[in-house]
């Protein structure tokens, strides 16, 4: 304690303690003499005896100092000072060394920043490492009726589900004893809402009463949701994220006791949650929550609906509290089945302190590759600046051997050398930090879109740390092995000029970061040609239909308590007002949007063969006329075909050429759900996916499907954007609580269905050129050193009768060993790290010999084009330029 | 009798010991170093420095600027209470070692 105090005050307050020192030293010598006069010496005397008595000052200052604990500081700034004099000695080297390293360390302090958002921050809630997440899995999960939530197949192959049904998780609550807080939430949903006569779509939650008490959140304005709001008869309430309040709210105090609409019913703000604040799913912010009362299935034991989080009580064992949960999960079962008739669930407490694991499960593989490529953008930055230390540390070969031949110690020399490779890895670091900033969450942006997110992407003081480190990491990586090499000098060949030793370990090791480099660099190259091409391939895929000039949206007025009849006579209605409005060539809609991503999966039984599975959409009128799919035989559905109406299916190509192959299918009867008359083929499309072929389809009339929401499609005569207004003016007039939402040309739709290949193409090919521009830059960087340094001998050569072609060749010889090292390595590893990224290919294989051929011819040619300007120089090289020479 | 330096380790202590008999300065802990050993001891002055830095650093003692006898401004060391348990310590251990010595050398051949 008293050390550091005193240290500290040393480095903070040098001037004062030097000053004090010598007073203190002047002090005392002054008392001597004036002692040694007493005793009868003269003034002159006195102070010269004095002087000689005390020994030199200057020494024990020193010592002193050293006493202090200041003597290494004193030598690490000194070191500090000297590198930097050397580095600003040589400032297109430093600027040069430090943007490579920025890009480096900033890539990969960004991709950290992300990672330790997405993957390791811990759920803003009190005392977040209690709390678990109820998870089951079933062979034969019969004892519900009806699911809705979230699950993951786990490695094992296991259907793992998280939902459990109202009823269940009641009786889990009265019974359990290994919780101190068990809470019940909904999905997270989309909900109509309406604010001052305005409608839109928002994310909200359905929460029990207790859920906020079981997270220890305090309200920011007003109150939480408590366990009365969730009593029958309570009129309804909500809790607004700090978000929405403040941009749909306007952050007003007035807020609070509003009334808004939800799905068309009232409920009144109570409350706003404070800022940041978004619940337990790292993947999604809601903008309101809401009591979870009142709900059919809530009443419903075989309705497995709702997710459950609870808090542990302190020492309870993880095993006794998941088989007690267990235990009472089969004893809430029984009570509304009989027991022996079902398999009761195996019950899994997952550690939930991180929230919800679907932004992790989704982001995981893409993080995890790009970690990998800005790690691999990182070392081929070490080598090269390796290779350039290197150069330089031969440049000052006479400078060290003369320091060595002194007396220099060869561990202070390294240091030396290491300070200098500090400054510099801390300058870079700095600019790369300041890279990362700048880049904030857009990396997660990139995968995600613009959807509200529970996490902020943003510097602290792990990411610092990390970057930190990497700097030490980086420093020592490159700086170490240039030190060791500078300093194991043969002293006296050193000040002659050359050492041969030296000299050849040092050739190799320059070919060793240049093979290094090429590897490394030729994954990356090959990783940007394999995305590239995967986006390529994607985007040449046949659609079936034309994408341009769609506007499509979607409405779900279900939310809002349509069904049935009035149901289907909403969309309709707003499809016939759609198509009337100027500028639209025709309006119609279907289920799902085209390449939305989702599908209603079905299959269709003819007798006497196997059910086939199918694709079902369900469709308006002129549905195929709008999108531009073609029919090839029979009608199209028409406004006639009605709930009341002969049931009639059109079908696809495939889904003809399965089940009759050539002959006709018009007016045969199949069955899906039940029968139907086919009356219509349409060509082979893609529907929910890019990736996937055309599967056999069904398109079915939607009036004779009850269905939920829609997605409406318009076929513009102008640019489709410029329609919105007026659909919105369309919506408003048949319903203003119901609001469009997911407006969207057809192209961004599709955009969105390649957006990861998007990322991939580009990230990567940012990367590679990046790591192409290194690596040339290192092979032209040894190269002209290498001809510097034999300048006398190509002066003898070619004195001697050898042509100018023979000596480029010559040095072109030189870095082609490690050129070819470095492209059989880099195959090989990519040709191990493709099997990690082939699900992300599509239309090619990792092992595609056009692709890999491309690569390594590009890198090659990347690299003769790097050494033919050293090579030209040497050839250039006559006799008397060497004489001169040094 | 030919004056010597301290063996290694004692000027701390006998700094430590000069100190606790009241506050000094530089100066004056040599003047009274020199007054307890009998001038027995011999060291050069600057020497005596490094070693206050060092008891200074590791808390043993502290330091305040005052004024001389001559009205000087001059450094003043005083013990602490860290300095004073050292001192303790220390003095015990040289004791205990001085003691032994001794002992060791005090022997006859016919004692062993």
């Amino acid at each position: 304690m008293a050390r550091w105090r005193s240290f500290f005050r040393g480095l903070l307050e040098r001037g004062q303690v030097e000053r004090e020192m010598s007073q203190e030293m002047e002090f005392h010598l002054q008392a001597r003499a004036e002692d040694l006069i007493r005793r009868g010496m003269t003034l002159p005397e006195a102070l010269r005896q004095a002087r000689i008595e005390f020994g030199g000052v200057e020494r024990y200052k020193e010592e002193g100092r050293e006493s202090r604990g200041l003597r290494l500081v004193d030598e690490v700034r000194a070191d500090l000072r000297y590198a930097w004099r050397q580095l600003a000695k040589a400032p297109s080297f430093t600027l040069l060394a430090v943007a490579i390293l920025a890009i480096g360390i900033g890539a990969n302090t960004a991709v950290f920043s992300t990672v330790n958002a997405v993957m390791l921050a811990v759920l803003p809630v009190h005392d977040p490492g209690r709390l678990r997440h109820l998870e089951w899995s079933a062979k034969k999960d019969d004892f519900r009726k009806s699911y809705n939530g979230g699950g993951w197949v786990n490695s094992a192959g296991e259907h793992i589900r998280w939902s459990v049904s109202y009823p269940v998780f009641q009786y889990l609550r009265t019974h359990t004893t290994v919780f101190s807080e068990l809470s019940t939430f909904g999905n997270s949903s989309q909900m109509n809402v309406t604010i001052q006569g305005h409608a839109e779509l928002r994310q909200g939650l359905m929460v029990s009463g207790d859920f906020f008490r079981m997270l220890g959140t305090a309200a920011y304005r007003g109150r939480i949701l408590s366990v009365e709001d969730a009593q029958p008869g309570v009129s309804p309430v909500a809790v607004l994220s700090y978000g929405f309040w403040e941009h749909r709210l306007g952050a007003g105090a007035e807020a609070l006791g509003q009334t808004i609409l939800v799905n068309g019913a009232p409920a009144s703000i109570v409350g706003v949650l404070p800022k940041g604040w978004c619940g337990i799913d790292p993947g999604a912010c809601p903008d309101l929550f809401l009591p979870l009362a009142n709900m059919d299935a809530m009443r419903n034991p075989e309705s497995w609906y709702y997710e459950v989080m609870g808090r542990l009580k302190p020492g309870v064992a993880e095993e006794r509290a998941r088989a007690e949960t267990e235990a009472l999960i089969d004893r809430a079962i029984a009570t509304y089945r009989a027991a022996g008739s079902y398999e009761a669930p195996r019950i899994g407490l997952e550690p939930a302190a991180k929230g919800l694991n679907g932004l992790r499960s989704q982001l995981t593989d893409p993080l995890t590759v790009m970690s990998w490529a800005v790690g691999a953008i990182l070392l081929i930055a070490c080598a090269n600046i390796a290779g350039l230390l290197g150069a330089r540390s031969a440049a000052r070969q006479r400078e060290i051997g003369t320091r060595l031949a002194l007396g220099a110690g060869r561990g202070r020399l390294i240091r030396q050398l290491l300070v200098e490779s500090l400054l510099l890895a801390a300058l870079g670091t700095l600019a790369g930090i300041a890279l990362a900033y700048a880049t904030g969450d857009s990396i997660v942006r990139l995968f995600l879109g613009d959807r509200t997110l529970g996490i902020s992407v943003a510097m602290n003081l792990r990411v610092l740390g990390v970057s930190a480190g990497l700097c030490f990491m980086t420093a020592i990586l490159f700086g170490l092995l240039p030190a060791l090499q500078a300093t194991r000098l043969d002293t006296a060949a050193a000040m002659k000029g050359s050492g041969p030793a030296a000299e050849r370990s040092r050739l190799v090791t320059a070919k060793g970061f240049i093979a290094l480099q090429v590897a490394i660099t030729l994954m990356l190259v090959l990783g940007s040609a394999v995305f590239l091409r995967t986006l390529i391939n994607l985007y040449a895929e046949p659609l079936g239909f034309r994408p341009e000039n769609l506007l499509t949206f979607q409405l779900n007025p279900t939310l809002n308590g349509y069904k049935d009849q009035r149901l289907l006579n909403f969309h309709e209605d707003v499809v016939r007002r759609l198509g009337a409005i100027p500028g639209v060539r025709s309006a119609s809609m279907s289920r799902w949007g085209i390449l939305s991503g989702s599908a209603t999966r079905d299959s269709v039984n003819l007798p006497g063969q196997k059910p086939v599975p199918v694709m079902t959409h369900y469709v308006a009128p002129r549905f195929f006329e709008t999108v531009g799919f073609s029919l090839l035989a029979g009608r199209d559905v028409e406004w006639s075909d009605r709930e009341k109406s002969e049931p009639v299916l059109v079908i696809n190509q495939a889904l003809a050429q399965q089940l009759f192959g050539s002959e006709s299918p018009l007016g045969r009867v199949v069955e899906v759900g039940g029968k139907c008359t086919i009356v219509g083929v349409a060509a082979n499309t893609k529907f929910d996916s890019l990736r996937r072929a055309a599967p056999p389809t069904v398109y079915v009339p939607f009036r004779q499907e009850r269905e939920h929401s829609m997605t409406y499609v318009l076929r513009s005569a102008m640019e489709p954007k410029a329609l919105v207004p007026a659909v919105r003016r369309v919506v408003e007039s048949v319903d203003p609580n119901v609001p469009p939402y997911e407006v969207r040309t057809q192209t961004e739709r599709i955009g969105e269905d390649v957006r990861k290949d998007r990322v991939f193409a580009l990230l990567f090919t940012a990367f590679g050129s990046m790591a192409l521009i290194l690596a040339s830059l290192g092979i032209y960087g040894t190269l002209a050193y290498q001809v510097a340094r034999r300048t006398p001998e190509i002066g003898v050569r070619v004195a001697l009768g050898a042509s100018r072609g023979a000596v480029a060749a010559m040095m072109m010889r030189e870095e082609a060993a490690p050129v070819a090292v470095g492209l059989l390595v880099g195959i090989g590893g990519a040709l191990e790290a493709g099997k990690f990224v082939e699900s992300m290919m599509f239309g090619l294989k990792p092992t595609d010999p056009v692709t890999v051929v491309g690569a390594a011819g590009a890198l090659l040619l990347s690299a003769v084009a790097a050494g033919w300007l050293p090579a030209r120089r040497a050839a250039s090289i006559t006799p008397m330029q060497a004489l001169r020479y040094d | 009798m030919t004056k010597r330096g301290p063996l290694p380790g004692t000027l701390d202590l006998l700094i430590l010991k000069a100190v606790s008999l009241g506050p000094q300065h530089g100066y004056g802990v040599l003047l009274r170093v020199e007054q307890i050993t009998g001038q027995a001891l011999d060291i050069e002055q600057g020497a005596l420095y490094p070693a206050l830095y060092r008891l200074e650093h590791e808390g043993a003692i502290e330091s305040e600027w005052g004024t001389s006898d001559n009205n000087r401004k001059a450094k003043f060391y005083r013990l602490t209470a860290l300095g004073r348990r050292r001192l303790k310590q220390e003095t015990a251990g040289w004791e205990s070692y001085t003691a032994a010595m001794a002992a060791a050398l005090r022997v006859r051949p016919e004692e062993v």
